[in-house]
């Protein structure tokens, strides 16, 4: 496989100190390349969560290093940090995090405005990844007029707009049911194939973990198991069908 | 984020919930607006003075008294005074202490000054037109006023000449066919002769001729507004007013007028040559800057008051914002995870405060000179309550005032701002999102 795109060593997070002292993540060193799917697996509390905000740069280890395209960052200084986030990472929440008093557009371009854009070139990028998601007739509404599918397509044209070359998607189908879920995996899936964008999932689900490439399972704080090789992928259908969703939340209206 | 963007964003952030805006607005808006009057206002009084100095004229002229008199000097006192029969008879009927002739000769001998004319008051009892009309005359202009006289015909009366002026109001008492003074030319009274009936101490009449050399406006110092006389017309008038007895009585005065040769080189020396002759003399600026210094006053205490405004309405904006810092939590930690680094946080949250603190002044100070220019016209306009005030200016627009004020209230409003953008600017990203 290629260079790896986010490496760590020996990675550790401690939370408190004396009697309240939690280690949240107890020394981890591991790799993720460049256009790989990885599922970072396991219950809540076993330090999934604080992982991913540490790969993200979006919180800083209390020893160890992340690593970005083999450069630490650690140790970079925030304003850096914070453009570095900008420029490479893409990010998909569970609970979308969308500005209800903005339009779809600027929802999506926002990455680009804090990244310095200009508002036509910015626009113009924005309705490109939402003509690719297939819903830029929705791009002048206002975010909080969607269903929760489109919301969360909404969040990957969000993710996808500054070209990343890693997407994080925490729990990216924990708002939506079993339906919408697998067409946002679909639509992740074939973006990750397609696109070759390394994504990392963070995910308690089963289903959306076994369509990655590889599973690491945390528990306690440890990677516990690492599992390579899609599960089942004769079962599951990966073409990237965009009309499909959204489809039925119309049926529910109608 | 582009500083542009920064600027609309927080524009946007603001607008979101206008009732609250309205209401933190509304604070500023009192504030700027009782800046934007009072600054209006004491520019507009000080204007109107310094236009009455102006209508003074000559400003190389120093008005000299007895220092007694000012209530300066060495015996004053609300206690007894000694007896003194040289300084006694040399008080008005006011009991004001007067020049003498002496003190006359004393101030022409001081460097600087190249004429002294003691002011002393005539008080006629008419004015006799070419046609024989006679008209009540109890007040005659100052001659030594007749530099700061605005004319609209002729010229100010000769010295030496017995010569007058009259009042452009005068103008219809030599023309019977025009009961309007506007409708008399000027120009056509020039030459005219005049009489000028006046009492002596016997109560026995007499009349003094005079020619008519110019026709006046009254100005803002009020000059112009009676008929003047020439120096030596008004010696003549005082002579008889002040004869028919027989008795020799020494000359006294309230004041005298000094012309100097050069203020600004001899004010100094020449006060403090009058100083030791137990005198005082003051010029027309000083007159007027005793008026400005309470008008400062004035402005300086409602200044104070507009800013203790202004600093409640910035508790205001610090409420506002750390209300809005806490409800768009999550919002904050979307932009930090999406690479918006903690100095741009803060910049957009204080450029929210000086939105907000420039829509106040905008409206603050907007609102403040209309009321300013609107109050003016209606007040001072004619028909006004002062209209009959020549010349009065309650309000002026002053640019530098305006932006001043604007920058201090924005000022002020970045300060209130930098508290709740600080706190924003300081959430972690983390934290924020998990935030519910």
């Amino acid at each position: 496989m290629s260079t790896p795109v986010l490496e760590t060593e020996n990675l550790v997070k401690v939370y408190g100190r004396g009697a309240a002292r939690f280690d949240a993540l107890k020394g981890l060193t591991f790799e993720i390349h460049d256009g790989e799917s990885v599922a970072i697996v396991g219950k809540s509390g076993s330090g999934k969560s604080t992982l991913m905000h540490l790969l993200a740069l979006l919180d800083e280890p209390t020893a160890g290093v992340v690593a970005l395209e083999g450069r630490p960052v650690s140790q970079l200084d925030p304003k850096k940090v914070s453009r570095l986030r900008n420029e490479t990472f893409g990010f998909v929440f569970q609970q979308f995090f969308l500005n209800a008093n903005q339009s779809v557009l600027d929802n999506v371009t926002l990455p680009l405005k804090i990244g310095g854009w200009g508002r036509s070139q910015r626009n113009e990028r924005g309705m490109e990844v939402l003509e690719q998601l297939e819903i830029a007739d929705k791009a002048k509404n206002r975010a909080t007029d969607l269903s929760g599918g489109q919301k969360q397509r909404v969040c990957i044209a969000r993710a996808l707009v500054n070209r990343p070359s890693v997407i994080f998607a925490d729990e990216p189908t924990g708002n939506l049911d079993t339906a919408t879920s697998e067409v946002v995996e679909d639509i992740l899936f074939g973006l990750h194939r397609d696109q070759g964008i390394t994504l990392v999932v963070v995910t308690h689900d089963e289903d959306l973990a076994g369509r990655c490439e590889r599973r690491l399972h945390m528990q306690d704080g440890l990677i516990v198991a690492e599992e390579h090789g899609v599960i089942t992928p004769g079962q599951l259908d990966t073409t990237f069908d965009p009309a499909q969703l959204g489809l039925e939340d119309e049926e529910d209206r109608a | 984020m582009r500083a542009l963007d920064v600027t609309r964003t927080a524009l946007g952030n603001t607008m979101r919930s206008k009732l609250r805006t309205f209401l933190t607005v509304i604070a500023i808006v009192i504030g700027a607006f009782t800046l934007a009057v009072t600054t209006g206002l004491a520019a507009g009084v000080n204007q109107t003075i310094e236009d009455m100095v102006d209508g003074y004229g000559d400003q190389d002229q120093i008005y000299v008294m007895q220092a007694s008199a000012m209530g300066q000097g060495e015996d004053t006192g609300p206690g007894p005074q000694e007896y003194d029969p040289d300084t006694a008879g040399q008080q008005s009927e006011f009991g004001q202490a007067m020049l003498t002739e002496e003190d006359i000769e004393t101030i022409e001998g001081i460097d600087g000054i190249t004429n002294v004319d003691p002011i002393f008051f005539v008080s006629p009892d008419y004015l006799e037109a070419p046609d024989g009309g006679q008209y009540l005359l109890s007040e005659l202009g100052l001659p030594a006023d007749a530099s700061g006289m605005e004319l609209v015909a002729g010229e100010t009366p000769a010295r030496d000449s017995m010569e007058i002026t009259v009042p452009e109001t005068w103008l219809a008492i030599f023309d019977d066919a025009d009961d309007d003074y506007e409708d008399v030319d000027p120009e056509s009274v020039l030459g005219e002769t005049v009489e000028l009936g006046i009492s002596d101490m016997v109560r026995e009449s007499h009349t003094v001729e005079a020619e008519v050399v110019g026709v006046s406006v009254q100005n803002l110092a009020g000059i112009g507004g009676s008929p003047m006389p020439s120096h030596a017309l008004n010696d003549e008038l005082y002579e008889i007013q002040s004869s028919g007895l027989d008795v020799e009585q020494d000359d006294a005065f309230v004041q005298a007028a000094a012309d100097v040769e050069d203020m600004e080189a001899f004010e100094d020396s020449i006060k403090e040559a009058l100083q030791e002759e137990g005198l005082v003399g003051l010029t027309v600026e000083d007159f007027m800057g005793i008026i400005q210094t309470v008008i400062d006053a004035i402005a300086w205490v409602l200044y104070g008051f507009a800013v203790i405004a202004l600093i409640a309405a910035s508790f205001g904006i610090v409420n506002t914002l750390l209300m809005s810092v806490q409800e768009r939590t999550r919002e904050i930690g979307l932009m930090k995870a999406l690479g918006m680094s903690g100095g741009r946080i803060f910049g957009l949250f204080s450029m929210e405060a000086v939105m907000i603190g420039l829509l106040g002044s905008l409206i603050g100070v907007g609102g403040g000179v209309l009321t300013g220019v609107v109050a003016n016209a209606l007040l001072t306009g004619s028909g006004g309550p002062l209209g009959d005030v020549g010349g009065l200016i309650l309000y002026a627009v002053s640019p530098v005032a305006i932006l001043s004020i604007t920058g201090l209230v924005v000022g002020i409003a970045f300060l209130a701002g930098t508290l709740p953008a600080a706190r924003a600017a300081k959430k972690d990203p983390i934290e924020a999102l998990r935030y519910e």
